[in-house]
């Protein structure tokens, strides 16, 4: 028994990963606002419906309306996707916790489960903003809102579920069932725009892709945007080891006593 | 203003107030997270360094009571 615990490698606080993570908090921050300038001051402006004539304006000319809102989309499209990689962490120590039992598999998973909640709500305030203002709506039943609805709806319940059973061991069993049932919606709410083809909700390639100006600013937000999650992980799994040992400290002092 | 620039700049003050919140609120979304990290492990550092007083203090306690029980034997070892 002994030689199996000691066979599993188990994450711990003070790893390698903290040692980088202020730094990559720094580059997060850094990129993050860098791809923000970007996507103001360098990308190319996106147009939308045609005009009553035609102007000349910075050496091209423009017959379309111009669609500022479209913005919007270097920092959604991020987020949702650095949503997805926390959801598949979640997932991956969920696993890990079903084979092995270790509750520390648990904390991971439910550290990144509160990372990928987080990217979920600005993914959801972006779309928001956007619906609203070329749709004329807050809410409308499309398929990619309605898919990426019930994962944020299955990512609440995961806390909400976690809660409410008082044993650790089931409660950490029922939220791991409950993390690898969010991911299985990921690839769901992915390629739901691409399977129905009623659907309004913007495809990139439906669209006629991305110029080389823009996809630049979308990497440069994407990648500070995984910097700023990941660091965010560390520094949130480092206080749930720090409460974790109070609680333990808390229990030997009581039985002490 | 010539009204095809009217025309073709039309949507940008209507969806600043858009653009500008979407920004603001990831912003703020993340601050919020950070500082809720950073309350959390202020707090638990406060209640370490108050356990580990605690703990220091009853092990004091029972090494001194360890020590007078056993010159207490001792004592008795003489006497008798």
């Amino acid at each position: 028994m002994k030689e199996k615990a000691r066979e599993v490698k188990l994450p711990e606080s003070g790893q390698w990963p903290d040692r980088i993570a202020p730094v990559v908090l720094g580059a997060g921050i850094v990129l993050s606002t860098l791809g923000f300038l970007l996507a103001f001051l360098w990308v190319g402006p996106v147009y939308g419906a045609s005009v009553d004539g035609v102007e000349l304006i910075g050496g091209s000319m423009v017959s379309q309306m111009l669609l500022i809102s479209q913005k919007i989309f270097y920092f959604h499209m991020p987020v949702a996707i650095v949503s997805f990689i926390a959801l598949a962490f979640a997932a991956y120590y969920a696993i890990r916790f079903l084979m092995t039992k270790e509750q520390r598999f648990d904390s991971c998973s439910q550290v990144a489960m509160e990372v990928a909640l987080l990217f979920v709500i600005c993914t959801m305030i972006t779309g928001e903003m956007w619906t609203r203002f070329e749709w004329g709506v807050w809410w409308t039943w499309e398929p990619r809102l309605t898919t990426y609805l019930i994962l944020m709806l299955i990512v609440i319940a995961y806390f909400i579920l976690r809660n409410a059973v008082d044993e650790p061991e089931r409660s950490a069993t029922y939220s791991a069932v409950i993390s690898i049932i969010a991911l299985i919606d990921v690839p769901i709410c992915f390629m739901v725009t691409r399977l129905i083809p009623s659907s309004i909700h913007p495809v990139v390639l439906r669209e006629g892709g991305m110029t080389a100006d823009m996809g630049i600013c979308l990497a440069v937000c994407l990648l500070g945007l995984l910097c700023v999650g990941f660091a965010l992980y560390r520094a949130r799994f480092n206080q749930l080891r720090l409460s974790q040992r109070v609680e333990a400290m808390k229990q030997t002092l009581e039985e002490q006593q | 203003m010539n009204p095809i620039l009217e025309q073709i700049y039309s949507t940008v003050i209507p969806s600043a107030p858009y653009v500008i919140a979407a920004y603001a609120l990831i912003w703020v979304a993340l601050l919020v997270y950070l500082l809720f990290i950073m309350r959390g492990t202020k707090k638990a550092q406060a209640q370490m360094t108050l356990l580990e007083e605690e703990l220091a203090a009853q092990e004091a306690k029972r090494s001194a009571e360890a020590s007078l029980s056993t010159s207490a034997a001792l004592g008795e070892d003489k006497v008798s």
